[in-house]
């Protein structure tokens, strides 16, 4: 349909496919959701995930668990899963697995640099860095002092390199300067990622464009949202947006502008796929947008699969296992808590 | 008919003392139902609080909240609490304590903003009757000192806040004053606490009083 990639993609990608779409299979049910829903005790969680694919992970914790302690296993499950994935693929397709981490050695960069401001040890702050964002030399970070000696010693070497050129400054480092460190990083990772995939083509493209081009629109409300009552000027939250995606240009444009909720309710709503999400929340009130984004996303994801022969099952894959990582942190939370009313609060149902 | 006047009798025939008596009972009885109300309320504050820090910890990534992030450069307390003794009075000795928040850098911001918000609790807003242009100019000039008053707070805030980032959710935000909700409601208990041992003292020493006449 696209390019003939029926005829020759499963040559290198048809085993990592069929390994990708088997993972999809082991994804939590509404069912799953709701039996964990019921637990009373962390460890009530425990035996329920045990159960599951989780259950190597977590079989060997001992009690009393920690919120922390689920998250931290579960994540190492997908870490596992992406490692056998990358060391089977070939390229393109290794390329384009080891983009899907760019984002979490941005946020353990951003972690370390942060945990050095503030003068906490170094081992801590590496315990806490997410397994997929990891790099030779990372540690090396806590030496730097400005953004410049952070590219120098450490950064130039690795894939985050090219994200730099536009925010090396020999200022030092403080919280609002690696604030726009870690997003214009992020905008410059995202429109790489953008580019790499309209490079590849075909149904990886068509369907990589939408995904990148969401997260990149979240990403512009989420910034607009956080950064009202904030120092940060208008032209400064504008660099911030990414260059492309359905907000873009006219939609930046007024977001840039926007001092309340309200107003960017106003600007969001011009758009048919924003309207819905915009359409659940009530005026002034923005502790529902969060959920409403993530449903949005989780839809789109499940789209990918329907389609094959394309890189975009990898990419949704491991969205979804995050999600469901976070979908198990809430429930956590709210048992551990004491709070189960709340907990369909931030639940996402992925099937 | 001989009239005892050491004892006069009133209406309901109680004695001047067991007036007394009662009252320091309904006082210590209503210092105690206080209590346990705000005992009560900081319960369910906590709670609301640390479900808003996991809820900003679910929206922002637990990379971006966490204990790792906490600040241990040295640094002066954003707030602290005073302790004076009331004096001059009969319970003196009974410890007062007084909550000066964000205190760090504006101090006479800060206090101002307490002495305002204990006056209006003390003293409820009553309707003005005078003129209107008078009463619109004090209401303009208090609303612009209460700005004034938010404007220095609200930066503290976000300064406290920073060691998470600038751009942090409202979720975070909202935990944030629910701490600080929790906070004030703890010193509210504290002068409670004391209002209520003082009340338990005063009853504590009519009874052993009236058992000593006997």
């Amino acid at each position: 349909m696209y390019g003939f990639e029926a005829m020759t993609f499963n040559i290198h990608g048809g085993y990592l496919e069929a390994i990708v779409r088997g993972h999809r299979a082991g994804l939590f049910t509404a069912a799953d959701y709701n039996n964990l829903c019921q637990c009373e005790t962390l460890d009530d969680i425990k035996m329920h995930l045990s159960a599951t694919e989780y259950g190597p992970y977590l079989q060997n914790e001992p009690s009393p668990l920690h919120t922390t302690t689920i998250v931290e296993k579960c994540t190492l499950k997908l870490v596992d899963e992406y490692k056998h994935m990358l060391c089977q693929a070939t390229e393109p397709l290794s390329t384009f697995l080891e983009y899907i981490t760019y984002g979490h050695m941005i946020d353990n960069v951003v972690l370390i640099v942060t945990g050095t401001l503030h003068e906490r040890d170094v081992q801590e702050l590496l315990e806490k860095c997410h397994p997929l964002g990891m790099f030779d030399s990372i540690a090396t970070l806590a030496v730097a002092q400005n953004m410049r000696e952070l590219y120098r010693l450490v950064l130039v070497d690795t894939p985050l390199a090219p994200y730099f050129s536009e925010c090396i400054t020999s200022e030092d480092l403080d919280d609002m300067n690696i604030e726009i460190m870690r997003n214009t990083l992020y905008k410059a990772y995202l429109e790489d990622f953008y580019k790499f995939c309209q490079k590849l083509g075909g149904a990886t493209a068509e369907i990589m464009s939408d995904l990148l081009a969401f997260e990149a629109d979240r990403r512009a409300v989420n910034i607009t949202i956080n950064s009202i009552g904030t120092e940060l000027t208008r032209d400064d939250r504008r660099k911030l947006y990414s260059n492309f995606g359905l907000l873009y240009p006219y939609g930046h444009e007024e977001l840039a502008v926007c001092e309340d909720i309200d107003q960017v309710r106003g600007a969001m709503e011009k758009y048919p796929p924003y309207q819905s999400i915009f359409s659940k929340l009530s005026y002034g009130e923005s502790q529902m947008l969060d959920k409403a984004f993530y449903e949005e996303e989780v839809k789109r994801l499940c789209l990918a699969f329907e389609q094959q022969f394309h890189y975009g099952v990898f990419f949704a894959y491991m969205r979804l296992r995050e999600q469901e990582i976070r979908n198990l942190m809430w429930i956590s939370e709210c048992v551990a808590q004491n709070q189960k009313s709340r907990v369909h609060d931030s639940v996402v149902f992925i099937f | 008919m001989v009239v005892d006047h050491e004892t006069p009798s009133l209406e309901n025939g109680q004695t001047d003392k067991e007036v007394e008596e009662n009252a320091n009972v309904l006082q210590f009885m209503d210092s105690m139902d206080a209590y346990l109300t705000l005992i009560h309320s900081l319960s369910s504050t906590l709670r609301r609080g640390w479900l808003e820090l996991a809820s900003a910890r679910h929206s922002m990534g637990a990379s971006r909240v966490n204990t790792v992030l906490l600040d241990h450069t040295s640094h002066p307390a954003a707030t602290s609490l005073l302790v004076t003794q009331d004096e001059g009075k009969v319970d003196s000795g009974k410890p007062h304590f007084t909550l000066c928040k964000w205190a760090s850098s504006s101090n006479e911001n800060s206090l101002l903003g307490e002495k305002h918000s204990s006056q209006d609790k003390l003293h409820p807003q009553l309707r003005h009757r005078g003129s209107t242009e008078l009463y619109e100019e004090k209401t303009s000039s208090e609303n612009k000192a209460s700005r004034e008053v938010d404007d220095p707070v609200q930066k503290e805030r976000s300064k406290s806040l920073s060691m998470f980032g600038t751009l942090v959710s409202p979720k975070l935000r909202a935990a944030q004053l629910s701490f600080e909700a929790a906070l004030e409601t703890l010193v509210e208990i504290a002068n409670m606490r004391s209002e209520m041992l003082c009340a338990f003292d005063q009853v504590n020493m009519k009874l052993e009083g009236r058992k000593d006449e006997k």
